[in-house]
């Protein structure tokens, strides 16, 4: 599962933000915060990662249960389809 | 060709049609003054942008759009600028900048402004003034020849005291917004940053924007009571 090319993440003001440059920026026109949760996410989708490494890799950061994380990761990459961001 | 001196920058603007001279009449300086920036656009450019237009608009009112987001493009790499997309006035020596989404009602809250305090109260730009850091450290906002239908604008720039998001609201309300809130909101003001360039010069001047202006929400009607909630809400340390 991959996040497509162009997205450029950056920090304003303490917050982690994502914006769109070149073709994704035909789909996407916007802004996006990620919290930290959803910072680890976004970069290792932006890598490459699939399901699983990521849930791993909340898991080891974050005390809280598979099941809860599993369903924030799943509605996460929904999120993301739904806005044609993932390849 | 012609040369004007907007947001203390000189620009020589190549122009086919008479219009934007026209429009820009108010800051126009002698031909040949050393410029810091040269714009001009293509047909091709002014044909996109008629294209792209939701009312039909002439080509000489295209090129001036073109030109004025052209002179914008750069305002970051170059200037320690950027263009919001807002309406500011001045009052008492304090910028207050009123963003909304179009048709929220900023022409008529900053009219409500003049009502309730007087004709002490100037419109530097009510639509699309240029924001640019100084030398001081402060953040100004200036008038512009593109400043919305009704024209409001003066050749001045104010520091910029405070953002304003306006949303319509039956009670007058004002509240602060953090950091986290407010790169959202103002975000949607902004012109796009096409390249990483742009992206780097710009979000800089964004987070100083966030860090060193406050930002409020203001839910308001259009009594004179709003402009009060609005002025006192931003003006915390005046009874």
């Amino acid at each position: 599962m991959k996040i497509k090319n162009g997205f450029v993440v950056r920090e304003i003001a303490g917050e982690c933000v994502v914006v769109a440059l070149g073709e994704v920026s035909k789909i996407f026109n916007g802004i996006i915060k990620l919290n930290d949760t959803a910072k680890i996410i976004w970069n290792m989708l932006s890598e490459g990662s699939d399901r699983e490494s990521v849930i791993e890799a909340i898991l080891q950061s974050y005390e809280v249960e598979r099941e809860t994380v599993e369903r924030d990761v799943d509605c996460f990459i929904e999120t993301l389809k739904g806005a044609n961001i993932l390849e | 060709m012609f040369f004007i001196k907007m947001a203390d920058m000189v620009i020589e603007i190549h122009h086919r049609y008479n219009y934007v001279k026209w429009l820009c009449k108010d800051y126009i300086v002698p031909d040949g003054t050393t410029p810091d920036l040269s714009v001009r656009v293509s047909r091709e450019d002014i044909e996109a942008e008629i294209k792209a237009s939701q009312t039909e608009v002439s080509a000489g009112y295209a090129e001036g759009i073109c030109l004025y987001r052209a002179i914008c493009k750069q305002l970051p790499m170059r200037f320690q600028s950027y263009l919001m997309h807002c309406a500011v006035i001045e009052y008492e020596g304090k910028g207050y900048a009123f963003a909304a989404k179009s048709g929220t009602g900023k022409s008529t809250h900053i009219f409500l402004w003049q009502k309730r305090f007087g004709d002490k109260v100037h419109i530097v730009n009510g639509d699309k003034p240029i924001l640019r850091f100084l030398e001081d450290g402060r953040l100004y906002a200036y008038g512009t020849p593109w400043c919305g239908k009704e024209g409001f604008n003066e050749n001045t720039s104010v520091p910029l005291h405070a953002i304003c998001f306006i949303e319509r609201s039956p009670i007058n309300t004002i509240h602060s917004i953090k950091a986290d809130e407010a790169v959202m909101r103002i975000f949607h003001q902004l012109l796009s940053p096409e390249d990483i360039q742009t992206v780097d010069a710009l979000f800089p001047l964004l987070d100083r924007t966030l860090r060193e202006i406050p930002c409020y929400v203001l839910g308001c009607n259009i009594s004179e009571e709003a402009a009060e909630v609005a002025y006192y809400g931003m003006n915390p340390s005046i009874e």
